[in-house]
C-alpha cells in the first residue's frame, strides 16, 4: 500500500529567513498569552524538476515546477507566517503570501509524449489556520481554517494557446474541520468532517487570448464528510474515497455568469451529493477515476435570465448514477489528444474529423478522455408559479472519447485576419441512449403519465439511441460585449429517435437517422432580455431510413424521410417570462373575455419565452464550399437489399423543393424576418372535457363535456364535475399553457416534384408555392392523457 | 386540414389515413397509454400580419396598411399562391383571417389488436391517433378563392380576379378518430 512521492532537482534560491525567538518564562508566557509566537519571514526562488507520484510502479509526474514573484517569476516571491499557541492549546498559523508565482511545465503519465498542458497560477492571500485537540473521542484532531486568495490568475497553455480566469477573488472559511479514524469494514481511512463550509468566489474574466468570455461569481454554503482509504480500482495501490455534502439551505447562495452587464443568475439553492467508492488510479498510459454510485438533488428557487425583474422558475433535480445496463461510471484521463482512427469513423464526418486534428500530433499537449456512464434514473421538476411539472424516468448509458485542447483558430476562414484562440473538444464514437418514461404533474409522487410529446416543441425527445461524432471550437466574442461564438460539425449516425411512444418503447419512431449539422458563427450572448444565439449560417442533413410505428426495429415503415436545411442569420432567444394574462378561445381583456366566449387566465409572471427565427436561405454555396438547400423529400415503395432492407433511392418520392424565406419580394429580396416561432411557455390549470358519456380507463363515470377534477391537491383520484366550483377550478389538471405566435412575410417553396426510379428526372406537380403575410397566434394547453 | 389529407392521399395509393368511429369499448383498449390532450385557439392574421407593418412597396402596390380586427382591407389576410405549371397563372387563397377554437383534441399512439368487429385482431399494428374534438368553433373564418397572373401582389403587371369569398361562423361538432398509420411497401 506504499505509495512513493519523489521530488528531484530542488534548487532553492534567493531565500532568506527572519526568525524571532523570545525565550519565555512561565509567568511572561501567561502575560503574552495570545500575542504572537513565531514569526517567520520567508523569500525564496524555488525550482523543481519533477515532482513523482508512483502506484503500482506507474508515475504521475509533475515536472518544471517554479515558484516565484508574480512580476518575475525567476526572482523570490515572499510570505509571512506567524505561528502561535493559544489560550486553549490549540496551535495558530496564520499566514500572508504576497504576489506569487507558481507554475508547473508539464504533467505526464510515465514519461508520456505528450502533456497534460502547462498551469500557471498567479496569486496572493492569507491563510488562518487553528488546530487542536478534538472535543471527542471519533477524532484525532479539530480545527477551523480560513483561506482568502485575490487579484489571482489560473492559466491553462496547450500548443502556444491559453485559456485563463482573470482577477479570481476567493475566500473559504470552514467552522470546524475534525480529522479522525474512518471504518469501512476491514478498511481503516481517515475521516474529514466539515461544518459549515461557507465558500465565495469571483472572476474578472474567463479569458481566451485575453478576450474575456464573460464573469463568474458565487457563493455556497457547505457541510459534509468524507473518508479517504488506501488502495484503488486497479492493482493494490491507489485512493479511493466516501463522500457526502450538502450544499446548506441558504438563500444567500448563488452562482452568476455576467457578459456585458448582463447576467444569467441561479440563487436561493441547496442540494446534497453522495459518492460512494471514489477511485483514483494512476494507469499505465493514463490516470483513471470511477466511482460506484454517485446520488444527489439540487434545487434552484431563483433563476433569471438577463431581465432581473422576471424570474423563470424554479428547478429541482433528483439523480442516481450505479453501474447497470452493462456501464459502469468510469472516466480515463490521458494526457495529450488521442485521435480517432479515421477509418473508423462514418465516411460524412471524416474530412471533419481529419481537419479538426490536422495541426496535432502525438506530442501535442491536451487532454483526452474516455467516458462511460450509467445514469439509473433522473426526475427533473420545473416549478412556474407554484405548479410543477416533473420529467420522470430519466435514463442514460453510453461511452465515447473525448479531447479537449487550446488552439489558434483561423474564426472566420480569412487567412487574412487574425487568428483567434479557441476551446477545442472532440466527441469521437459517443455511442449512448436515454429515455424518458413520462411526466408527473402537480407533484412529484403525482401518477406517472404520457405526454412528453410535449417536449418536442423544445427539440426534447422521448427517447434516442445515438452514435455522435462532433468538433466544436469555442472563441470568445459574441454579438456584443463578452459572450462566446461556436463553430462546429456534428454526424449522429445510425441513431433511433423516439417521437412519440409509450410505456412499452412502442410508437413512432424515426430510425436509422444520419443527421449531419454544420454550424458557423453561432454566437452566443446575455442581454439585458435574456440568453441569444445568433446563428451566422448553419446546414444540416437529417436522412430518416425508416418512419416506424410499433416497435423501432420491425414496426411498420412509412418510408424514407430526407431533411435538408440551409440557413443563414437565424436566430433563438430564450427570455424569461410566460405569457401572462391570455383570453383563450376569444378576444377580450379580464372584463370581457367570458361574455366573447373564451377562458380568462392569468399565469402568473413566471414561466419563459422561447422565440426562434429561422432564415432560410435559397439554394447556394456553404462557407465550406459546399451546395445545400431546404428540402424535404418522402419516399416508398423502394427495392430491397439481400437482407430485405429497403435501398435508399430505388423508390418514389415526393420532392418539396428548395423552400426559402424573404422579406416579401422573393429570393432576390432581403431575409431580415425569416419564418419566426415565439413560444411564451407556462405550468397551469387546463379545461378537461369528458370527451363520451359513461366509465373511462379507470372506470370513472361521467357525462360528455363534464370537466376532469381532481379530488385534492395530491392529484391522484379525480371525479367528473358538470359545473365545477372555484375550489374546483384549481384542482383542474395542469399542463403546459403555450402562447404562441407563428408569422413570416414570404416563404417560397420553388417546386412540388414526384420522381418515379425508372426516369432520371422528377416530374413537377406545382412550379411555385408563395404564401405571404401570416401571423398565426396560438392560446393551447396541452395535458398529458391520464 | 381535411383538404391537405385529400390531396396527399390522391398521390399515394398506400392506405395512410383512416377515419374510426368512437366508442367506448374502444377507448377503454387503450388504457394507460401516454399522449397529449390539447385544447385552445388558432387565430390567423387577427391585426393583420408582419408585412402590413413594413413590407415592400412595388410596382404600384404597398403591403403597408393598419389593420384591426374589424378591417377589411384584403391585404390584411394571409395569402397562398399556387403555380400548378410553369408559364401558367396561380390558384390563390387570399385574406385569410379567423379564429378556430377546441376543446380535447387528443393525439396519441397506440395498438390496435381487438375491436372493429373482429378486424383489429387481423390489424394487429400501432397507429397514431389524432382523436378529434367534440366541438370546434369557427370565429369570422374567411377566405377569397383567386385566381392571378403572377406570384405576388407587388409583382409587375400583376392583376387577380377574385372568384368568391367564404365566411365561416359557427360550430362544427366532429367525433371519432384519425387514425395514420404506414401500410404498402416502405
Amino acid at each position: 500500500m506504499m505509495k512513493k512521492i519523489i521530488i528531484s532537482s530542488v534548487a532553492l534560491a534567493s531565500s532568506s529567513l527572519n526568525a524571532g525567538l523570545v525565550p519565555m518564562a512561565d509567568q511572561e508566557l501567561q502575560r503574552v498569552n495570545a500575542q504572537a509566537g513565531i514569526t517567520l519571514e520567508t523569500s525564496s526562488h524555488l525550482t523543481v524538476g519533477d515532482v513523482t507520484y508512483t502506484e503500482d510502479a506507474n508515475r504521475l509526474q509533475l515536472q518544471n515546477i517554479e515558484r516565484g514573484s508574480q512580476a518575475d517569476i525567476s526572482l523570490p516571491s515572499s510570505s509571512k507566517q506567524v505561528v502561535d499557541v493559544l489560550a486553549d492549546g490549540s496551535l495558530q498559523i496564520n499566514s500572508e503570501v504576497y504576489p506569487t508565482s507558481l507554475a508547473i511545465g508539464a504533467i505526464r503519465v510515465n514519461d508520456s509524449a505528450a502533456s497534460f498542458g502547462q498551469f500557471r497560477l498567479n496569486y496572493s492571500g492569507t491563510n488562518l489556520i487553528k488546530v487542536g485537540a478534538s472535543s471527542s473521542a471519533e477524532n484525532f484532531l479539530e480545527g477551523s481554517f480560513q483561506t482568502s486568495i485575490s487579484d489571482a490568475e489560473l492559466i491553462w497553455t496547450t500548443n502556444g494557446s491559453s485559456v485563463s480566469f482573470d482577477d479570481i477573488g476567493y475566500n473559504a472559511n470552514i467552522t470546524r474541520l475534525a480529522i479522525g479514524e474512518a471504518v469501512d469494514g476491514s478498511r481503516r481511512g481517515l475521516n474529514f468532517g466539515l461544518d459549515e463550509f461557507s465558500y465565495s468566489f469571483s472572476t474578472g474574466g474567463v479569458k481566451l487570448g485575453g478576450v474575456s468570455l464573460g464573469t463568474l461569481a458565487g457563493e455556497l454554503a457547505l457541510s459534509g464528510d468524507a473518508q479517504i482509504f488506501a488502495g484503488g480500482r486497479s492493482g493494490s495501490e491507489g485512493i479511493s474515497l466516501n463522500a457526502s455534502l450538502n450544499i446548506l439551505d441558504d438563500p444567500d447562495n448563488f452562482v452568476r455568469f455576467t457578459d456585458d452587464g448582463n447576467s444569467l443568475f441561479m440563487g436561493n439553492f441547496s442540494g446534497a451529493l453522495n459518492v460512494t467508492n471514489l477511485t483514483f488510479d494512476v494507469m499505465s498510459d493514463h490516470l483513471l477515476l470511477g466511482y460506484d454510485q454517485l446520488d444527489g438533488s439540487f434545487n434552484a428557487n431563483e433563476i433569471l435570465i438577463g431581465d432581473s425583474s422576471n424570474p423563470v422558475g424554479a428547478i429541482q433535480l433528483d439523480f442516481l448514477f450505479n453501474d447497470g445496463n452493462g456501464y459502469s461510471n468510469r472516466m480515463a484521463f490521458y494526457p495529450g489528444i488521442r485521435q480517432p482512427v479515421y477509418a473508423n469513423l462514418p465516411a460524412a464526418i471524416q474530412p471533419y474529423a481529419t481537419n479538426f486534428y490536422s495541426a496535432l500530433n502525438g506530442s501535442s499537449d491536451g487532454i483526452s478522455a474516455a467516458v462511460e456512464w450509467n445514469l439509473a434514473n433522473a426526475e427533473v421538476a420545473y416549478i412556474d408559479n407554484g405548479r410543477m411539472v416533473v420529467v420522470s424516468g430519466i435514463e442514460s448509458y453510453g461511452r465515447g472519447d473525448l479531447t479537449l485542447d487550446v488552439r489558434s483558430f483561423d474564426h472566420d476562414n480569412n487567412g487574412g485576419t487574425a487568428d483567434k484562440t479557441a476551446i477545442a473538444m472532440g466527441m469521437n464514437r459517443v455511442q449512448g441512449s436515454y429515455s424518458i418514461d413520462g411526466l408527473r404533474v402537480g407533484n412529484k409522487t403525482a401518477p406517472i403519465q404520457g405526454g412528453a410529446e410535449l417536449l418536442l416543441s423544445l427539440e426534447v425527445f422521448q427517447a434516442m439511441d445515438f452514435n455522435l461524432d462532433g468538433y466544436t471550437l469555442i472563441t470568445a466574442g459574441g454579438v456584443s460585449g463578452g459572450g462566446i461564438q461556436i463553430d462546429g460539425d456534428y454526424l449522429f449516425s445510425d441513431t433511433n429517435i423516439g417521437l412519440s411512444i409509450d410505456e412499452n418503447g412502442n410508437g413512432v419512431w424515426a430510425t436509422g437517422v444520419d443527421y449531419d449539422i454544420h454550424l458557423r458563427g453561432i454566437q452566443v450572448d446575455v442581454s439585458n432580455t435574456g440568453l441569444s444565439m445568433n446563428r451566422t449560417e448553419q446546414w444540416s442533413t437529417m436522412n430518416v431510413d425508416n418512419m416506424r410505428w410499433g416497435d423501432k426495429n420491425s414496426g411498420r415503415s412509412l418510408g424514407r424521410i430526407q431533411l435538408e436545411r440551409f440557413e443563414k442569420g437565424s436566430s433563438l432567444t430564450i427570455n424569461p417570462g410566460g405569457s401572462g394574462a391570455v383570453c383563450v378561445g376569444a378576444s377580450g381583456n379580464a372584463a370581457t373575455c367570458e361574455n366573447n366566449g373564451g377562458r380568462w387566465e392569468d399565469r402568473g409572471n413566471e414561466g419563459m419565452t422561447v422565440a426562434l427565427k429561422a432564415a432560410f436561405a435559397p439554394e447556394g454555396p456553404t462557407s465550406d464550399g459546399s451546395i445545400a438547400r431546404n428540402r424535404l423529400t418522402w419516399e416508398n415503395n423502394r427495392d430491397l437489399d439481400g437482407s430485405g432492407n429497403p435501398v435508399n433511392g430505388t423508390g418514389t418520392q415526393i420532392i418539396f423543393d428548395s423552400y426559402s424565406t424573404s422579406d416579401g419580394l422573393g429570393v432576390s429580396d432581403s431575409n431580415d424576418y425569416g419564418f419566426q416561432a415565439n413560444l411564451k411557455i407556462d405550468v397551469y390549470e387546463t379545461k378537461v372535457a369528458k370527451k363520451f358519456t359513461g366509465a373511462d380507463d379507470n372506470g370513472v363515470i361521467g357525462n360528455q363535456g363534464d370537466e376532469l377534477i381532481y379530488d385534492d391537491a395530491s392529484r391522484t383520484t379525480y371525479t367528473y364535475v358538470a359545473n365545477p366550483t372555484a375550489a374546483q377550478l384549481a384542482l383542474r389538471p395542469q399542463g403546459f399553457a403555450v402562447q404562441g405566435n407563428v408569422s413570416f412575410k414570404d416563404l417560397q417553396v420553388d417546386q412540388v416534384q414526384l420522381k418515379h426510379p425508372d426516369v432520371a428526372m422528377p416530374q413537377t406537380v406545382f412550379s411555385g408555392i408563395v404564401m405571404q403575410n401570416m401571423n398565426m397566434t396560438t392560446n393551447l394547453t396541452a395535458t398529458p392523457i391520464r | 386540414m381535411k383538404r391537405l389529407f385529400i390531396i396527399v392521399a390522391s398521390f399515394w395509393p398506400a392506405y395512410v389515413f383512416a377515419l374510426e368511429p368512437l366508442s367506448s369499448e374502444d377507448l377503454s383498449a387503450v388504457s394507460g397509454q401516454g399522449g397529449v390532450y390539447l385544447s385552445g385557439d388558432i387565430t390567423i392574421n387577427e391585426n393583420g400580419g408582419p408585412l402590413n407593418v413594413d413590407g415592400p412597396s412595388a410596382n404600384g402596390y404597398s403591403w403597408q396598411t393598419s389593420c384591426t380586427a374589424v378591417s377589411t382591407d384584403k391585404r390584411c389576410g394571409g395569402r397562398i399562391a399556387v403555380n400548378s405549371g410553369t408559364g401558367g397563372g396561380w390558384l390563390v387563397l387570399d385574406n385569410i383571417r379567423g379564429r378556430f377554437s377546441f376543446e380535447g383534441l387528443t393525439l396519441r399512439t397506440r395498438k390496435i389488436d381487438s375491436g372493429f368487429t373482429g378486424d383489429g385482431a387481423a390489424f394487429n399494428s400501432d397507429v397514431f391517433e389524432i382523436g378529434l374534438p367534440n366541438n370546434l368553433n369557427y370565429e369570422e373564418v374567411s377566405y377569397t378563392i383567386a385566381n392571378s397572373n403572377s406570384a405576388r401582389p407587388t409583382d409587375a403587371g400583376f392583376m387577380q380576379t377574385d372568384i368568391m369569398t367564404v365566411n365561416i361562423n359557427g360550430k362544427a361538432n366532429l367525433q371519432g378518430n384519425l387514425l395514420i398509420f404506414p401500410t404498402g411497401a416502405p
